[in-house]
């Protein structure tokens, strides 16, 4: 008799979801599907509005990773307006950037996925939140507030706002950056790399300890793409899309937004609301690829910062070719934000960086643009077409965890295969299976939220509904 | 970040686009021009709580937290003391109650303030909207009394120590 293991809703993640897995007669693992259950429709309802609205309407989309909404879709405007911003406005929105993804990371490292890593895997339930990481390990969870804040706090610096800060718009930014607030971000510069450190030694000591995680992790080959500067360093706000394969070989290279159509492909699946992406020339699901943190440093040679760079090096030790496994996810998610604090001082020391020519400005120059940025979680990209008065007519957005779908239904399914045993499952069994899809970070719908209690529910149902075992996590 | 000290920090959650939901930023808006001009009150309206706030707390003397409550009858206006706690269920992705932001605060810190308020109002609805129930309307002028209350309690309090 066949069976179904439902996980919903998957805890810890930005948004809602569900995780189901699928029992053949021997109650061993057939097939598992991650769903995304929510449907939003942004690219529907900005048909209509002026081109100039879209940064604004688009970043509302989350509310973790609103400025790399802001700034694809930024860009994305000025390929309509054919403008070229100016310097010191490209440096400021790369801070910008920078210091969502250093927020962002702190968010999924210490708030959501340090309770597993610090207490372990198979903890109460009930303790396996930030609450017990702040018991277990204090120092910890100062360093993780400590920053997130400092993230949150460069934004509201530059964009007046913590979340959705209307400072980016198409030609540029609105404001040049202030002397008392450059100073403001250098003088908290030091902290944030002794927070950092203490994070990224902790990891390392625990990393072994999650080696039979990590085997079964979303452990698979697969493509990796993410944005790339000409010296083949990290980029999170301009460069152009590399791909590698699962060899670590560039299967393509420098393509620029308006073209990321004749690579990416998107798929619909029956049982999710978000699409599947997809490297075109290989077609669906086999042109599955990863971005993010691990692609990202998958994909580069250098962080371009010094610091990082040493840990680039020691991360890249952890393969013979692409790290696979997305349990090192993690680790590349506290390299990256190493490298965000070191960016971030070497921006702030740009000669230009207090320059008051930070806009550029003109009207509908072509009908057609597309922008894209790395998001925290992976590579994001916007693309609009208007009519001659400039209003949307179609809209399309490559989101980051759309592009991780099939990793994730994969990884997924990898877990439960090597957990779930004759349709037995414990309480562990089911964290580690949603552990697999926080390695990630999707984002589901960080701009959603949800009222009352979320209970979890693990439920084997029989193919006629009748439910023969139940775990409840409440 | 902060040079000062709050004497008595304001903590708002809700969204204003959800009713009776957003009493809580409306109660805190109303608060922070009540006590404009005095240094010792600091406000901060938020969508959710989040577990920064706890560096905050730990740096504030006295704390009242405002929010709107689904459990009591729409528009009833309580003012409770609140006490750190563990977290008595799976806390959610970004969002953390006053206990266990105290909590928090005094695990992290060690640091708790002197006193530690909840004002509530019952909410009537949580539909989409910015406006609010006939319910809450009406608790308006209690809910404000109680609040300032609430505050110069506070004030008193840490002055007192």
């Amino acid at each position: 008799m066949s069976q179904t293991i439902t996980i919903d809703p998957v805890t810890r993640l930005e948004g809602h979801g569900k995780v189901t897995i699928y029992l053949n007669d021997k109650g061993e693992v057939e097939n598992a599907q991650f769903h995304v259950t929510q449907v939003r429709g942004f690219e529907r309802f900005a048909q209509g509005r002026p081109f100039y609205e879209m940064p604004s309407l688009m970043a509302r989309i989350c509310g973790i990773c609103p400025v790399s909404h802001l700034v694809a879709s930024a860009k994305a405007c000025e390929a309509i307006m054919s403008v070229r911003i100016p310097h010191t406005a490209a440096q400021l929105r790369r801070m910008l950037n920078l210091a969502q993804m250093v927020q962002s990371h702190a968010l999924s490292f210490f708030y959501l996925s340090s309770p597993d890593l610090a207490l372990g895997m198979e903890s109460d339930p009930k303790m396996r939140n930030i609450l017990g990481v702040a018991a277990a390990k204090p120092e910890l969870g100062r360093a993780g507030i400590a920053l997130r804040r400092f993230g949150q706090h460069i934004i509201e610096l530059l964009g007046d706002k913590r979340i959705h800060p209307g400072w980016v718009i198409p030609g540029g930014v609105t404001e040049p950056l202030a002397p008392a607030k450059r100073d403001e971000i250098l003088a908290m510069i030091p902290d944030a790399y002794a927070n950092l450190s203490l994070a990224l030694n902790w990891y390392k000591q625990i990393a072994d300890s999650f080696k039979p995680e990590a085997a079964v992790f979303a452990n698979f080959p697969s493509l990796y793409m993410g944005l790339i500067n000409e010296d083949e360093s990290i980029e999170f706000t301009d460069g152009a899309l590399r791909l590698i394969d699962a060899k670590g070989e560039t299967v393509e290279d420098g393509i620029l937004a308006p073209r990321y159509t004749e690579v990416i492909g998107e798929a619909v699946e029956p049982y999710s609301y978000t699409k599947f992406a997809y490297y075109k020339p290989l077609g669906y699901p086999e042109g599955s690829y990863r971005v993010g943190p691990l692609a990202r440093l998958n994909i580069v040679k250098s962080m371009g910062t010094e610091k990082a760079d040493k840990e680039l090096a020691e991360f890249k030790q952890l393969a013979n070719g692409p790290v696979e496994s997305s349990f090192y996810y993690h680790h590349a998610r506290l390299v990256e934000m190493l490298h965000g604090i070191e960016k971030i001082e070497a921006i702030l020391a740009d000669p230009k960086i207090l320059d008051k020519h930070v806009r550029a400005t003109a009207g509908v120059n072509r009908l057609e643009g597309a922008g894209q940025a790395e998001a925290p979680r992976g590579t994001l990209n916007h693309h609009y077409k208007v009519d001659e008065d400039g209003k949307i007519v179609w809209a399309n957005l490559v989101i980051a965890t759309g592009q991780n779908n099939n990793a994730m239904n994969k990884g997924v399914l990898q877990a439960a295969k090597h957990y779930v045993n004759k349709g037995k499952f414990t309480e562990g069994v089911l964290n580690r299976v949603e552990a697999v899809i926080r390695t990630f970070d999707p984002c589901l719908s960080c701009s959603t939220h949800a009222y009352g209690q979320m209970p979890l529910v693990l439920s084997l149902v029989t193919p006629d509904g009748e439910v023969v075992d139940q775990l409840v996590r409440s | 970040m902060k040079s000062t000290k709050a004497r008595c920090l304001l903590l708002a959650c809700g969204n204003t686009l959800r009713g009776d939901d957003g009493i809580g930023p409306w109660l805190c808006a109303w608060a922070e021009e009540r006590f404009s001009g005095d240094s010792r009150v600091e406000a901060i309206g938020r969508q959710q709580w989040t577990p920064e706030l706890a560096l905050d707390i730990a740096e504030a003397e006295t704390v009242v937290f405002i929010d709107c409550s689904a459990a009591s009858a729409p528009g009833s206006v309580s003012v409770q003391e609140v006490r750190p706690a563990a977290a008595t269920q799976a806390l959610g992705t970004h969002h953390v109650g006053a206990p266990e932001l105290l909590n928090l605060a005094r695990e992290l810190y060690s640091s708790l303030p002197r006193a530690a308020l909840l004002v509530t109002v019952g909410a009537g609805s949580m539909d989409l909207g910015e406006e609010f129930s006939h319910a809450v309307k009406a608790a308006i002028p209690e809910a404000c009394r109680l609040l300032e209350k609430a505050v110069l309690d506070c004030l008193d309090a840490a002055s007192s120590c």
